[in-house]
């Protein structure tokens, strides 16, 4: 029994919680240990269920999988994370990787695949489906990395002048974690200090937005 | 009773109407102030002129009647003594004789203020006035005696006229005969010049006011002419926009109705008949498995492989119908998307460039943007003949711009001439929406480049991000 790979499951469709939960408990090595409905949830319990696997869905109320993906892993750099989708568009696969998550998988793939992907992201492999393999090809060598949501957050309160320690106190993450996202966010934006990265913000217009107190 | 109110409250083109005519009125007004006193002024100093030289040559034509008297009897007073009674009565008589015109003689006063020569007043003689005064309360004939004894000079004040007895402004000429102590002079009454005066006056104000009533009157038309044109285009413009309004809610339920028409086909052709089959293999699965045939799996295959088929056919119309990745990732990777099924449907090279950042646009500018892409892609296919697409998405001070450049035939060859086409004035009526701005050029070589522009005002604020409000709650 201990040897069981233990799985959550993040989707606010009961219908595909459900079925997804009934397939994999057909294996004997898979113990689904949660369904969950949203990506807030998943982080809050995340600790306490202790899973070796997240399957995630993208959209879904309150925080999204992309969100939830990147907090969980903030939290717990560990979690290998399988996102499940509807949407077989390569950009919300390159997105998902980018943002963290181990695997790509169409929730219509299948049902074998979900344990084959499952089965690969314990090996530390990453996983994705048939249909989205050939559609992740790297494309856009001209331009830069696009930030992840929590590397654009953490770019916004920085170039508004706040420090690393305020950051982490108002994401409500370790001071080492920012200082990580901002080595990231200057490598990805090819800047070396805050001046430049408020300067950046300003030029792209992001900073100046509505409502913003300039 | 609100009609009524409504129609208080000016609207854009009345109070534009009222800016011009204000200041015309204040303008105007200025000017006829102006106008009347300069011309008041000039007909002052003309009149008042006017008035001097009349008087004056009365002043003179009296001291010529004086001086002429006076020459006239001086044989007769020059010869005599101081008591000669014939001297002076015959001098008296002389000048008793000497009237002219119808008011006109000459009078003698001794130094004593008894009147002695009064021709037309003859009831006045051999009485004493000295201490006489007008109606104002001048002096007379004290007045008259004391100049003659100075020598000679004018004096002026109210006398009644012999001839109708009312009482008029006159002017004397008095001199002396020191001798036999008299005060001999004439006077000429002058209300005929200050009544012509006062005529001028009254012309000149007259003038004056009848320049105000035409310029007044002029203004007035000048307003009217304004206001009706004002209220005229405003009407136009309005029934222009109506009529605008009108066709653009045409379209957007033509549209409406054609996307429907579309959503329902896809719907009935693809996904119900599909479904239907799904039925059709599942009812037959449950038949063989009541029956104990061994073949039910191959059925069930089949439905479930249909049922993928429906998935993916569900997939298709829905991101037709509005792509999610618009929503969920934002409009840099909703356009590439774009760009790379347009790549490939067409065989037409389309790189795109775009920003690092992700979903800082509002959802109004997100979905404008991304349908001006789709239409300018549209268009491009369609007319342009490019070979070659470049689009770029950039964010900068001034908000985000998202432009579309080919190398094509360029918009104006592929338009006919005046109307631009629907697919542009769709584009241009949705950057309008936003406040945004489109511009269409035409590059040297050929080819078309549109840039849409939205301002500031649709970027995000940075403290909206999904992120931070979930983390800082």
């Amino acid at each position: 029994m201990t040897d069981q790979i233990r799985v959550v499951i993040v989707d606010d469709h009961p219908m595909v919680a459900e079925g997804i939960q009934s397939i994999l408990e057909s294996y004997d090595d898979i113990h689904v240990i949660g369904t969950l409905s949203n990506g807030r949830d998943a982080i809050d319990k995340l600790e306490a269920m202790d899973p070796d696997v997240v399957l995630m869905d993208l959209n879904m109320p309150q925080m999204g999988g992309l969100t939830a993906t990147e907090i969980m892993l903030e939290r717990r750099p560990g979690t290998r994370i399988l996102i499940l989708s509807m949407h077989d568009n390569p950009e919300y696969i390159s997105s998902a990787l980018s943002h963290g998550a181990m695997g790509y998988l169409l929730k219509d793939v299948p049902t074998d695949e979900i344990k084959n992907a499952i089965d690969a992201v314990m090996r530390a492999e990453r996983y994705l489906c048939t249909g989205a393999q050939g559609s992740i090809a790297p494309k856009d060598q001209g331009d830069r990395e696009a930030l992840t949501e929590r590397e654009q957050t953490i770019l916004l309160q920085l170039a508004s002048g706040r420090s690393n320690k305020e950051v982490a106190n108002v994401l409500d993450i370790s001071v080492r974690t920012v200082e990580t996202h901002r080595k990231n966010i200057k490598r990805k934006l090819g800047i070396a200090n805050t001046a430049g990265l408020t300067r950046y913000a300003l030029e792209h217009g992001v900073l100046q937005g509505t409502g913003v107190r300039l | 009773m609100r009609r009524w109110f409504a129609l208080l409250i000016p609207s854009y083109a009345q109070k534009l109407t009222l800016l011009a005519a204000v200041p015309l009125i204040l303008a105007v007004a200025a000017i006829a102030l102006l106008v009347a006193l300069q011309a008041r002024a000039l007909a002052e100093r003309e009149i008042s002129t006017l008035e001097t030289q009349l008087i004056e040559a009365k002043k003179a034509e009296l001291r010529n009647y004086v001086t002429q008297a006076r020459n006239g009897f001086y044989f007769i007073y020059g010869n005599a003594a101081p008591d000669d009674e014939t001297a002076k009565q015959q001098v008296a008589q002389i000048l008793s004789a000497m009237i002219y015109g119808d008011e006109g003689q000459f009078f003698v006063y001794d130094y004593d203020g008894t009147q002695l020569v009064s021709p037309r007043q003859t009831e006045r003689i051999n009485q004493d006035w000295s201490g006489q005064t007008d109606s104002e309360g001048t002096p007379v004939v004290d007045e008259l005696i004391r100049t003659a004894r100075d020598g000679a000079g004018y004096h002026s004040y109210l006398w009644p006229k012999p001839s109708t007895g009312q009482e008029a402004r006159m002017i004397t000429y008095v001199t002396s005969f020191p001798s036999w102590r008299w005060a001999v002079g004439t006077g000429v009454f002058i209300d005929d010049v200050l009544a012509s005066v006062a005529t001028a006056r009254a012309d000149v104000e007259a003038r004056v006011q009848s320049t105000f009533v035409y310029i007044g009157a002029i203004t007035l038309v000048a307003l009217l002419v304004v206001f009706t044109t004002g209220m005229l285009i405003n009407l136009r413009e309005r029934r222009l926009a109506d009529a605008k309004l009108k066709r653009l809610t045409q379209r957007v339920f033509d549209a409406q109705e054609e996307e429907r028409g579309r959503v329902a086909r896809e719907l009935h052709d693809g996904i119900s008949q599909i479904l239907v089959g799904v039925r059709y293999a599942l009812d037959n699965t449950r038949r063989r498995l009541e029956r104990g045939d061994t073949r039910a799996a191959e059925p069930l295959n089949k439905g479930i492989d249909s049922l993928a088929q429906a998935i993916i056919e569900v997939r298709r119309i829905s991101r037709d119908l509005r792509p999610g990745v618009l929503d969920d990732l934002g409009l840099g990777p909703a356009i590439k998307t774009l760009t790379e099924e347009f790549e490939t449907s067409t065989g037409i090279a389309c790189a795109f460039q775009t920003v690092v950042f992700r979903n800082r646009l509002d959802d109004e500018a997100k979905i404008a943007l991304y349908r001006i892409a789709q239409e300018a892609l549209t268009n491009i296919e369609k007319h342009a003949a490019a070979t070659h697409v470049q689009i770029s998405l950039r964010g900068h001070r001034h908000g985000g711009t998202l432009s579309i450049a080919d190398n094509g035939r360029g918009v104006r060859s592929t338009q006919t001439a005046g109307s631009p086409g629907l697919g542009l004035r769709n584009m241009q009526e949705r950057m309008d929406q936003l406040g945004g701005t489109l511009t269409i050029s035409q590059g040297k070589s050929g080819g078309t480049t549109i840039e849409a522009t939205v301002p500031l005002s649709h970027m995000l604020p940075p403290e909206d991000s999904e992120h931070s409000k979930v983390a800082a709650e």
